[in-house]
């Protein structure tokens, strides 16, 4: 739709005291004086969201008077539905939550901001295009599980149940995983209290049953290319043998391995055959009674050590949150066989959480004995001796003459195979403790570190063998888990259409993991449903919209090519870039990165918003008005304007506030245009970045922060001082704290004084 | 179910102990849910008296250490107020789980010379002859079992508490109270005592 | 109302130290329709000592043949008007009743004195029977001698609430830490119900008795506490309370400085006072601490 056949409506809505607060004839002048929009299709109503009112429109959308409306009310994040004209662009201008809810009614002020709300949307109207669809070829809906295990198992069968083909594969010989092998199961069913029977076997038989999930067995994959509902992936055989097939959604339930207990010297382990990890234990529980490896006689004292190797800074620094319940349920059974054997769990903090508590007491009321302290060291002097540092006696107490001291070690993800020294992936030691296992973590792309951090380079062949010019692995944070949105998004990883389920993604039991495979197996459906119809998943479900870049432009500097969050875009042998538009989820981070311009979407460009910030009217320095720019993120910042606004918190009329995608969209351009035009500053407003992230696009954020610590070069050649622009990391519940941290930033503004290109 | 407890050659820590106290003590087979929040001990009238209080006295069972729990001043000092024991949040009957300890105590040669097992005895010998408590023998039996010197100055002592309560008509001069079946009495505890230490010996 | 029977165990403390206890509580019962036949030949409960020398079960056997006789007499309720006995005597009852193999042993020792017991009696005290059973409506009935004026801190101890009042057993009669049946019997009787904050706090017991040192400072703060509120008597249900907070006032205020010269009663003095009884009915004349202002509300 170009401009001359743009049509444009301008709906001003006088309720909820927005016609109390602001003249409605003087917005009504800038519609038709300044942006020249006929009278008659520039209407007010004190009443825009009822019937009479969307009739109103509605009635100029039908007879052809309007195909573009611009709603000047409400904020854009209500009432949605209500201003939805299939096939009509509506532009809105947010004149409730963030002009009169949080400004005084009646000022010149009041009226300035209003006035310029309405500006940006007409500006907005003009640039904006409606979004056309990607087309693929053709899709495929089938979905891909890497992982037989329990959690590998229930994302295939439910995926089946749902009706979509399934492809399973396993890279051993059998299905099932590590917990086939358990004897029972941590309680998942009510009352929660006693160990209730392995299912393994039913769920193994279920998948096999199933027509609709084809089983591959020693199976790996070695190769995937392509991009959501056309991926694919060549597998190998253990013989060597090799295919390739096409599916359209991936889903990695890869799994744990145990801890290497050989590095838990200093808890005894290897002192004696008597001291198991607890894996062992249970391998023991499985076939029987336990019995003593030294003398294969029934223990009569045991002693489980919680934290084995976990929450420790030289081995995993991380709590994997089911070995506290693993060794309840195993000291129950041994209770349960033999009564009159004592059994101690000796732990730091018993971390049972949920109906897990129930558990924990069901141990205490089954008369195990629970020892709350540090362990100090483990001998083979009278028997096995543990000696404890006794949090509640205070005092180290030796738990001497023991049968047996178990182990509970903790879970490492399988986010990557393990290799050895040279690089060289390792054979299968998923179930043998014994084998070393290398830490897991970043691998082939090498992020930046978090601030102050040492950077660690993670060893580890890739699993999916990704085609990506990002490189093969599927993102890894932290500790060696995939990584996912853990706030909003949990399965989503940072490769579209690919989802981490299970304890590769965090350290979790049987029933979890079965929950999460549930969730991610809906996930690929959902995955391969909406980019079928060339729709985004979320956070921006159903745009359209994806980017373009106008190659004859394109430096070929890579920047988009590299800060795409998740890795929709690869560059040809030449160099240049192409967009993998099935890949992409819509952030922005592209046009944001590219230095020229050149990036854009239909309904979202860099032009579309220096426009906009320049559709603002800037008052001379004389009227000492500062005006200051908030470029918010719509996931949250601008949420949490509104919520203040909603909250009646008063905020400053000096600052205009620009909606963006995402804070990685954000252009330096945009800043510097911002500047050149009179803004006395600039407030960047995203979410919190680092590990503990909450953008909504995973790298939005951090990415935006690198760019603006550039940014001070660019002030410096516009002899501009750095205070001028700031950033900040707001979450939705920061709402209550916007008027003291914007506040500040007007103070500062006030400190440096007016932008001396005011006017120019 | 009582079985004797298992001796080791160094007394300080026992790993079975805990596991006897839960089988054999009374009330013991609750004190396996012991959260050590402390409710008791903040709850004792007494705790000041105590070395350890009860919730310290439950860790040091779990952690074996029955010599010093055997032998704390905690077993003995306990009022039977039964603060500790309504208010427990896992309902272990703390007060009787102390008052077994105490008799356990005695039992293994732990209390020789504690006024309570004094007081006990002197009680005992007082029923056991009599049949019901008659006071006067009580303390009297009591204050010489401390030998005949400090008998006699804690009765003197207590000479002005006697001669008030023989004043009030509280304390009577005549023949000691008895119980006319004593004999009967004395078989049934006898009896009693030779069950008890049948249990004891696990047979 | 007509006469109920109960079959009554005094305990030792009615003999001696606490007679005034047993004196009261046996006037006031004739008034309020109840009858008491006592245990024939009752024995010691074994109070709260008893167990340390000779272990659980020998203490208990004792109150297995105090119920044994009992039972000989008939299947009338047992009660108690003294903490310990209601204690142990309830609580063997009880495991008698509830655990075959206390019942079991305790058997065994009984059969060589010819006696037997399967635990089928009830055990209660006078006050769980006074508030269940005869009910403050009944007992202001029989008031004929209001005790006007007569400022009462009401103290009610440990084990006559503890640790069975709020059991369905033990007749879910009032609370564990704010009962409140013994301020309902004062006012009942007419007189001035003070606040009184250490109303189940411990008078240390048998520890009292053998090592006082120990425990003159839990007395020493429920007089002061009684002293605060200008206290003219305090009542208890316990001989225990009533004999340690009596005897030792001498040595408390020696020990601490104090100058306590505060009557400790019963309730069921008071009960007796009020239903217009004399001073050697309700045992008046029984006591070190002389009641002055109790006994100035006897009618003349």
């Amino acid at each position: 739709m170009s401009a001359e056949t743009k049509k444009p409506g301008v709906y001003l809505c006088s309720g909820c005291g927005i016609g109390d607060a602001v003249p409605m004839a003087a917005l009504e002048k800038v519609a038709t004086r300044e942006y020249k929009i006929p009278a008659e299709r520039c209407k007010t109503h004190d009443y825009l969201c009822g019937e009479e009112g969307l009739a109103m429109i509605r009635a100029d959308i039908e007879s052809g008077e309007v195909n573009q409306a611009i709603i000047a009310a409400c904020s854009p994040r209500v009432n949605v539905d209500k201003f939805r004209f299939d096939g009509t662009q509506v532009v809105r201008a947010n004149l409730r939550e963030q002009v009169i809810w949080m400004t005084e009614p009646g000022k010149d002020d009041t009226e300035m901001l209003a006035a310029d709300y309405l500006r940006m949307a007409l500006v907005e109207a003009r640039k904006v295009g409606l979004p056309s669809r990607y087309e693929g070829e053709s899709y495929s809906e089938r979905i891909l599980v890497v992982g037989g295990g329990l959690s590998g198992l229930t994302a295939a069968r439910e995926a089946a149940t749902m009706g979509y083909e399934v492809l399973l594969i396993e890279s051993t010989s059998v299905l099932g995983g590590h917990s086939r092998r358990w004897s029972k199961r941590t309680p998942h069913l009510p009352p929660y209290r006693e160990p209730q029977p392995n299912d393994m076997e039913e769920l193994v038989a279920a998948v096999k049953g199933e027509s609709r999930i084809k089983v591959c067995l020693n199976t790996r994959v070695t190769k995937t290319s392509g991009a959501p509902t056309d991926f694919t992936v060549e597998l190998t055989q253990e013989d060597g043998a090799v295919t390739e097939e096409r599916v359209g959604a991936i889903i990695m339930a890869t799994g744990w391995r145990p801890y290497d207990a050989s590095k838990l010297g200093h808890l005894g382990y290897g002192i004696s055959p008597d001291v198991v990890t607890s894996v062992q234990f249970e391998e023991m529980l499985a076939t029987g009674a336990p019995k003593r490896r030294s003398d294969g006689n029934a223990p009569k004292t045991v002693a489980f050590l919680q934290c084995a190797g976990s929450r420790d800074d030289d081995h995993l620094p991380y709590c994997s949150s089911v070995c506290c319940s693993a060794s309840l349920k195993q000291a129950i059974q041994i209770r349960e066989a033999d009564p009159s054997t004592s059994v101690y769990i000796v732990y730091e903090e018993m971390r049972t959480p949920g109906v897990a508590e129930e558990f924990f007491r069901a141990a205490q009321a089954a008369g195990v004995i629970f020892i709350k302290g540090k362990v100090k060291g483990v001998t083979a002097q009278d028997g096995l001796t543990v000696k404890v540092d006794d949090e509640l006696l205070r005092e180290e107490v030796p738990l001497a003459g023991l049968d047996m001291v178990v182990l509970a070690t903790g879970m490492v993800p399988n986010a990557v195979l393990p290799v050895d020294d040279d690089g060289e992936p390792l054979p299968e030691c998923d179930i043998n403790p014994m084998s070393p296992i290398p830490v897991a973590g970043y691998a082939g792309e090498q992020p930046e570190a978090p601030t102050g951090q040492p950077c660690v380079t993670y060893k580890g062949a890739p699993i999916l063998n990704l085609q990506y010019r990002q490189g093969p692995h599927v993102p890894i944070l932290a500790d060696g888990f995939s990584d996912s949105h853990f706030i909003c998004f949990p399965y989503e990883t940072r490769r579209t259409g690919i989802y981490t389920c299970g304890p590769v993604r965090r350290p979790m039991d049987m029933a979890e993991s079965a929950e999460d495979a549930t969730g991610a197996a809906l996930k690929a459906i959902q995955a391969v449903r909406a980019i079928s119809q060339g729709r985004a998943l979320h956070p921006r479900s159903g745009d359209l919209s994806f980017p373009k870049i106008n190659l004859n432009a394109c430096t070929k500097c890579r920047r988009c090519t590299v800060e795409c969050p998740f890795g929709a875009i690869d560059e040809t042998e030449e160099g240049y870039p192409i967009v993998n538009p099935t890949r992409c989820r819509r952030c922005g981070t592209c046009m944001g990165a590219c230095p020229v311009r050149t990036i854009s979407f239909d309904n979202y460009t860099v032009d579309m918003m220096t426009s906009m910030i320049k559709a603002v009217e800037v008052p001379d320095e004389e009227e000492e008005k500062p005006r200051v720019l908030i470029l918010a993120c719509q996931n949250d910042a601008y949420p949490a304007l509104d919520m203040a606004g909603i909250a009646r918190t008063p905020l400053s009329p000096y600052v205009r506030t620009l909606p963006v995608r995402c804070l990685g969209s954000v252009s330096l351009l945009c800043v510097s245009d911002a500047l050149s035009s009179g803004y006395d500053g600039v407030m960047l407003m995203g979410c919190k970045s680092g590990d503990d992230y909450q953008c909504h696009f995973v790298r939005g954020s951090a990415m935006a922060q690198e760019r603006m610590m550039k940014v001070g070069e660019t002030l410096q050649s516009m002899m501009l001082e750095k205070e001028r622009v700031e950033t900040f990391e707001i979450a939705i519940a920061d709402a209550k704290n916007l008027p003291d941290i914007i506040g500040k930033f007007m103070e500062t503004i006030d400190s440096v004084g007016p932008n001396p290109f005011k006017g120019m | 179910m009582t079985k004797p407890l298992p001796q080791t050659a160094a007394r300080k820590y026992d790993l079975g102990f805990a596991q006897w106290v839960y089988d054999n003590i009374e009330g013991g087979d609750r004190i396996s849910l012991c959260m050590q929040c402390g409710m008791c001990s903040g709850s004792c009238p007494i705790g000041d008296q105590m070395d350890n209080g009860p919730r310290k006295t439950f860790m040091m069972i779990r952690a074996g250490m029955k010599e010093e729990v055997l032998s704390s001043s905690t077993i003995w000092n306990c009022t039977q107020c039964y603060n500790c024991t309504v208010r427990c949040p896992r309902q272990i009957k703390v007060t009787a789980v102390l008052q077994s300890l105490a008799s356990v105590a005695v039992a293994e040669g732990y209390a020789p010379q504690k006024p309570t097992l004094k007081f006990s005895k002197a009680f005992w010998r007082s029923v056991s002859w009599f049949g019901k408590t008659d006071e006067r023998i009580v303390t009297a039996i009591y204050y010489f079992s401390y030998g005949l010197m400090e008998g006699f100055r804690l009765a003197m002592a207590n000479l002005p508490i006697a001669s008030r309560m023989v004043k009030a008509g509280r304390m009577g001069l005549l023949l000691p109270h008895r119980t006319k079946a004593a004999g009967d009495l004395r078989a049934i505890v006898a009896e009693a005592e030779k069950i008890q230490n049948r249990k004891r010996a696990g047979s | 109302m007509s006469k109920v029977k109960f079959t009554y165990y005094p305990g030792c403390s009615s003999m001696e130290s606490g007679k005034h206890l047993d004196m009261s509580v046996r006037a006031i019962s004739g008034r309020l329709d109840i009858e008491l036949e006592t245990i024939d030949d009752w024995n010691c409960c074994g109070a709260s000592v008893a167990h340390v020398k000779c272990g659980p079960l020998a203490t208990s056997a004792l109150s297995g043949r105090n119920l044994a006789k009992a039972r000989q007499q008939g299947t009338a309720d047992v009660i108690s008007p003294c903490a310990a006995c209601y204690l142990n005597t309830h609580g063997v009852n009880e495991s008698i009743r509830d655990n075959p193999k206390t019942r079991e042993e305790i058997n065994e020792a009984l059969s060589v004195a010819g006696l037997s017991y399967e635990g089928d009696l009830h055990v209660r005290h006078v006050c769980e029977v006074l508030v269940n059973h005869v009910g403050n409506e009944r007992i202001k009935h029989e008031v004929t001698n209001p005790l006007n004026g007569l400022k009462v801190a009401g103290w009610v101890g440990c084990q006559t609430v503890r640790p069975f009042a709020g059991t369905e057993r033990g007749g879910n009669f009032d609370t564990y830490h704010d009962p409140k049946f013994l301020d309902n019997f004062h006012e009942a009787c007419g007189a001035e119900v003070l606040p009184f904050e250490p109303k189940t706090a411990c008078c240390g017991g048998s520890v009292s008795v053998y090592s006082p040192d120990k425990t003159l400072g839990l007395m020493a703060k429920i007089l002061q506490a009684a002293e605060d509120v200008k206290a003219d008597v305090i009542s208890t249900p316990c001989p225990l309370c009533q004999v340690n907070v009596e005897m030792y006032q001498d040595r408390i205020n020696k020990e601490f400085g104090t100058n306590f010269n505060i009557p400790v009663v019963f309730y069921s003095q008071i009960m007796a006072v009020a239903f217009g009884m004399d001073v050697k009915e309700a045992a008046l004349d029984k006591h070190m601490i002389t009641p002055t202002k109790l006994i100035e509300k006897v009618k003349k």
